[in-house]
């Protein structure tokens, strides 16, 4: 019985072969899209985040600015200034702090031997490597003891450490920072970084304590505190508190809007997901018209089928066939184009994301990454896929069923 | 076997409805071979789709076989002709891609027959009608007489009690015809119950007793 079902079924589809590879040809290249699409969206959305994090992970900045409302006989204007004691006591203050550095920024003239650039230079603490991935390829990041000895030594930047040194080795050797030399200690991996704040990317910078750099530069403000949540949910209600800790030291009204500047990146990745959530959603749609004008087609050439058929069903039905045998044959015949086509069509999808695979790593990669077949592009497509082929397959389907045998036959 | 109690049909298109069959009761015993005349429009189609519960009265009552199916729904009524009825046509109605075995076999696949029973049915009504050896050819591959013998076959598939012939002839050369009407005779005394719509008296001659049908009713 259902030997004699599949045969029937695949006699019908190739007795047309024209035509029903026509058809196919629609769901092919709508399944086609929709697969390509997806993982298009998908890979793009995980290459920005990446890139995103390239600047750091869960964490806070916090800029340290001027006050805008007036405050026990301040007028509004008051500089907001934060020591780097004050900034390194607020996780004994303020519950909920992971990690926390201060940072200082500044613009140097940094040489080594011929080799001369004025780049940027960041005083910080050992936990900013973590906060930040600024994770030591060669050598090793700032350490506590150079924090308590005030050691001139530096960590630097990859695209920074190739300007200096070309292809010689540079943890061990000497730079001159102004004049002043350090030992370079370690130099940072290779990282995608889109975000960035107050000079260049890390790729370039010159990092060391802060304790040598406010000592040597005689800087007594940070220009901004970095820190990251225990945890990363709850970024905005430890923000709260830091603001209202240091409002009592400094001495501004802790409901001023402005005298801290606060780059939140938790808040702005969730927004930034969300976005990006949306952008493949919006592309996952556009496929799914086009999948859905491939099945139109299935509907509308088995419309076509249904009217040529019309006496065959009027024979079916006059010798006992149920309207519901009658549906059943038409709507598998729509279906299995569909799912036919389907299949082709992530056959063709998946050749074509693996040849992208074969794209030199970096340059445009880096910014749309590599797509490929996920658990949830292959679902949401099959999804899309049956849904669209139940309809397709139903309207021919119920037009079929519901023949008039009587009118049938006299035709 | 048949009996129709003051069966009406009216069909409605739009304002105007036209009085297909007015009252028509007759009753056709278990073995009768009768046969069904009366000019265009008489009616003769509506009342054979009505006794082959292909269409429902408007009014009456339509016992078959000792069961009213006047008050059936569609998929009830396509088991009643599966089991009940052999349809034979005017324009033979074989599916025109099968093969001559597989158009036989048709209706034993709506009754859920299993590959057997249906391989030895069709073995033996093809036998019968002498096409064995033609089982696998295409009905544009075989003459009219002999698609009117596997159509023959194909409404015995399920053994039917009742045979109901719309111009079986009518498509037909004489001598197809002959061997048409010497099967039908053939079944008829084997204790087969058929009704014939012709409009040749020739052939109606074959038959025990003629149904005149004018305006939808019966005049004889």
């Amino acid at each position: 019985m259902i030997g004699i079902f599949f045969r029937n079924l695949f006699r019908d589809l190739v007795r047309q072969p024209m035509r029903t590879a026509l058809t196919l040809s629609g769901v092919i290249w709508g399944t086609f899209s929709v697969v390509l699409l997806l993982a298009f969206g998908d890979s793009l959305s995980k290459a920005q985040i990446k890139r995103f994090h390239g600047m750091g992970q869960g964490i806070v900045l916090v800029f340290p600015s001027q006050t805008t409302l007036p405050w026990q006989g301040f007028l509004r204007g008051k500089p907001v200034r934060v020591t780097p004691e004050m900034a390194e006591d607020i996780p004994d203050k303020v519950p909920g702090i992971e990690l926390l550095s201060p940072e200082f920024v500044g613009g140097r003239l940094i040489r080594y031997g011929r080799n001369e650039f004025r780049n940027t230079v960041r005083g910080v603490n050992p936990q900013f490597e973590l906060m930040r991935n600024t994770i030591a390829a060669k050598g090793r990041f700032i350490d506590p003891e150079d924090m308590a000895e005030r050691k001139r030594v530096c960590f630097i930047g990859d695209v920074l450490a190739t300007d200096l040194f070309g292809t010689e080795e540079p943890v061990g050797r000497s730079i001159f920072i102004d004049t002043v030399p350090f030992t370079v200690v370690g130099v940072m991996r290779a990282k995608l970084q889109s975000s960035n704040y107050n000079g260049q990317r890390d790729e370039r910078c010159v990092f060391m304590p802060w304790t040598t750099y406010a000592s040597l530069y005689g800087t007594k403000f940070v220009s901004n505190i970095i820190f990251r949540p225990r945890d990363l949910g709850r970024s905005k209600a430890v923000m709260e508190a830091i603001k209202v800790h240091l409002s009592k030291i400094i001495g501004f009204s802790p409901a001023d809007p402005d005298a801290l500047g606060v780059w939140d990146t938790l808040e702005f990745e969730k927004q930034f997901t969300t976005f990006f959530l949306a952008f493949t959603i919006f592309l996952g749609v556009i496929g799914s018209f086009t999948l859905l004008v491939g099945g139109i087609g299935v509907a509308s050439i088995m419309r076509v089928v249904v009217d040529e058929r019309t006496r065959e069903i009027g024979v079916k039905l006059a010798v006992g066939a149920r309207r519901r045998t009658i549906l059943v044959q038409f709507f598998s015949e729509s279906f299995v184009i569909m799912l036919l086509g389907g299949l082709v069509g992530f056959g063709f999808s998946t050749a074509v994301l693996q040849a992208t695979k074969a794209f030199p790593k970096g340059g445009f990669t880096d910014f749309i990454g590599v797509p490929v077949l996920n658990p949830l592009v292959i679902v949401s497509t099959i999804l899309i896929l049956l849904a669209i082929g139940v309809v397709a397959g139903m309207i021919p389907a119920r037009t079929a069923a519901s023949t008039d045998p009587i009118e049938a036959l006299r035709k | 076997m048949i009996e129709l109690n003051g069966i009406t049909k009216v069909y409605r298109t739009g304002s105007q409805s036209l009085e297909a069959l007015r009252g028509i009761s007759l009753g056709i015993g278990k073995g009768e071979f009768v046969s069904v005349m009366g000019p265009s429009g008489s009616g003769k189609s509506t009342l054979m789709n009505i006794v082959g519960c292909l269409d429902t009265p408007t009014a009456g009552e339509y016992v078959l076989d000792g069961e009213n199916v006047a008050g059936l729904t569609f998929d009830e009524l396509a088991a009643v002709r599966n089991r009940k009825i052999g349809f034979v046509f005017q324009n033979f109605n074989l599916l025109p891609y099968a093969t001559a075995w597989e158009n036989v076999e048709l209706p034993m696949l709506f009754d859920g027959k299993n590959a057997k029973k249906r391989r030895e049915r069709v073995t033996e009504l093809l036998n019968a009608v002498g096409l064995l050896d033609w089982r696998d050819h295409r009905p544009t591959e075989l003459s009219g007489g002999q698609q009117q013998r596997i159509a023959l076959a194909r409404a015995l598939a399920n053994d039917p009690p009742i045979l109901l012939a719309d111009e079986p002839t009518g498509n037909l050369d004489s001598k197809s015809g002959e061997e048409i009407m010497a099967i039908l005779t053939e079944l008829w005394q084997g204790g087969r119950t058929i009704v014939m719509v012709t409009h040749n008296d020739h052939i109606a001659a074959c038959s025990e007793r003629i149904i005149r049908l004018f305006d939808g009713q019966v005049v004889a």
